[in-house]
């Protein structure tokens, strides 16, 4: 039974992403019905090479903002998960609680207003305009990714180094980060992956390559004569994935972990 | 004074440095999210469009959208996909979870093969469904044409019905591995010991599960549920790209409603549909909680 059921599992995970790969390397996306079957490797010569595509533009975009907010979101949380998890202070369970309820909000209650603040200050179409809201849309996550952590490491660490006589930031750069650093790094890759794939506010708060996403480039994808071209669009889907897949595959163990410690915020 | 007696608790010097640590995050999350909600509230009883002058209309905008079809229609399509996706990726992710809980050759492999639709864009994800829905392309029609089910293709995008099971299988892929890793680590926390000695007393597959794993999981299970529903009642990307709201109007959500009003310039009408989102996602987080409560209080 229990074979039968990894069948099961193996092919509901894996038939729509093979079928995304086998559109990707036919010309003429109707091939199952026509029987054409010249697999090439010209769609993906095509998006990335086509200037007018933009899709290399999408590319670079979506790895600079996320790699820059992932990056400063995990450097935000590890602060202020130091503190939370050993610093006494008031508010330090209010504190923590309080950015979970803002998780909650909905994006579409922040987009409106932020798209009004954005335009009047010039700033559309600029990575700014998504590095900043991605930061604090990952904040709640990350925070209690990074406070878990930091919760299992012993306070005697930080006592032994006040001992030594090293003050607060040298205790938490030299002792805590370094033994902290498997959950900054699930951290880091949980916010990579979600700046990456994020959508609506991509959509809403770019207009042109000089900043959109990878999402909406793909999500905009049109043919030269108002056909939809498929191969081009798999060919774009499957080299935004396949990077993301490689990265969950090689680094599982943190990705889980942190999806885990993510959601026992409970 | 109680003030006094309250900062006597805390050594000073480590308040301002704890202050210190916590400002960047905490006000990056202000300025970006608790900021635009407020002003999204508050502009929400604005009459906010480009030809009229602003003016401040209380509750006009929420009367307003009450009646209007094309949100009465999102409202019960939002809620209707949220019930029928939670309710299956909860019985796939459960299966899938105990499925993973067992010994087995090449299990970690799996467990990350698992996460591969959860890794993926969400937008790959809806235009790799939305070609296997595909009227003259899909794989879906290649089927039904090649084992005779039917001898005509048939319009999976272009009829409600067809295109609301689109939608929700599409959510159901994507999202069960979330579902999956979840429960799982619920199971893998329960204690051996209890199964072992059922089995001893002669309890079969069905009981076990029912006296044992039921029980003990409820609370990450209420988690799953939780986290599921509120980002299934917030679903915008996936309908943007899969059906854009189409046919008609019939699979718009709450949240591509309000995008088409921000978009259309109806900014006050926009504005309120996004507290009612809000209100909806905070009144079912509520209910989930009391209900875990009660059930929890029952034990």
């Amino acid at each position: 039974m229990v074979r039968t059921g990894i069948c099961i599992l193996v092919l509901f995970t894996l038939l729509p992403v093979v079928w995304m790969l086998w559109i990707s390397l036919v010309p003429q996306p109707d091939f199952l019905f026509t029987g054409e079957t010249a697999y090439s490797l010209d769609n993906y010569k095509n998006i990335l090479t086509s200037k007018s595509l933009h899709f290399i533009d999408y590319l670079r975009n979506s790895l600079i903002i996320s790699i820059v907010a992932a990056g400063m979101v995990t450097f935000l949380s590890s602060f202020a998960g130091y503190a939370v998890s050993r610093m006494r202070f008031p508010g330090n369970i209010a504190m923590p609680l309080a950015i979970l309820a803002l998780s909650m909000f909905p994006p579409i209650s922040i987009v409106g207003y932020l798209y009004r603040v954005f335009a009047s200050m010039g700033m559309l179409n600029t990575y700014g305009a998504l590095i900043l809201p991605y930061i604090a849309l990952a904040v709640p996550l990350s925070l209690w990714i990074i406070m878990s952590y930091f919760a299992q490491i012993p306070r005697d660490l930080d006592k032994a180094g006040f001992v030594d006589g090293a003050g607060r930031y040298r205790v938490l750069f030299k002792i805590i980060l370094p033994i902290a650093l498997p959950g900054i790094f699930s951290a880091f890759l949980l916010v990579f992956i979600a700046c990456f794939n994020e959508f609506l506010f991509a959509l809403m708060f770019t207009v042109d390559f000089r900043a959109q996403t990878v999402p909406v480039g793909i999500a905009l994808f049109e043919g030269l004569h108002g056909e939809i071209p498929w191969g081009n669009i798999m060919a774009a889907s499957a080299v935004a994935s396949i990077p993301l897949i490689a990265l969950t595959l090689l680094f599982q163990k943190y990705v889980i972990h942190g999806l885990m410690t993510g959601s026992v915020r409970g | 004074m109680p003030v006094r007696k309250l900062l006597n608790r805390f050594e000073k010097r480590e308040v301002v440095t704890a202050y210190f640590f916590l400002f960047p995050a905490v006000s990056v999350v202000v300025a970006f999210v608790l900021i635009p909600v407020a002003g999204t509230y508050y502009n929400s009883f604005f009459r906010d469009v480009t030809y009229l002058p602003r003016k401040f209309v209380g509750l006009a905008n929420f009367s307003n959208i009450l009646s209007d079809p094309d949100f009465l229609n999102a409202f019960r399509f939002t809620l209707l996909f949220t019930g029928m996706t939670v309710a299956i990726e909860t019985v796939f992710g459960l299966l899938f979870a105990l499925l993973l809980n067992e010994q087995f050759r090449g299990r970690s492999m799996l467990r990350a093969v698992v996460l591969i639709p959860w890794a993926i864009p969400t937008i790959v994800s809806a235009k790799i469904w939305k070609l296997i829905f595909d009227y003259s392309y899909g794989v879906l029609n290649f089927c039904i044409i090649s084992f005779g089910v039917s001898s005509d293709k048939i319009n999976w995008l272009g009829a409600p019905i067809a295109a609301f099971w689109a939608l929700v299988i599409a959510e159901v892929w994507k999202t069960t591995p979330f579902v999956v890793i979840i429960l799982l680590a619920g199971l893998q926390a329960l204690p051996k010991e209890l199964y072992l000695q059922a089995q001893i007393d002669g309890a079969g597959l069905w009981k076990r599960f029912r006296a044992i794993t039921l029980p003990l999981i409820r609370p990450v299970l209420l988690i799953a549920l939780i986290f599921r529903t509120i980002d299934s009642l917030r679903v915008f990307d996936l309908v943007y790209v899969l059906t854009g709201g189409g046919p008609g109007s019939s699979t718009k959500t709450l949240s591509v409603v309000g995008f088409e009003w921000y978009t259309s310039d109806l900014f006050g009408k926009g504005s309120a549909v996004s507290v009612i989102t809000f209100c909806i996602v905070f009144a079912i987080t509520i209910a989930y909680l009391k209900i875990g409560r009660f059930r929890e209080s029952l034990q």
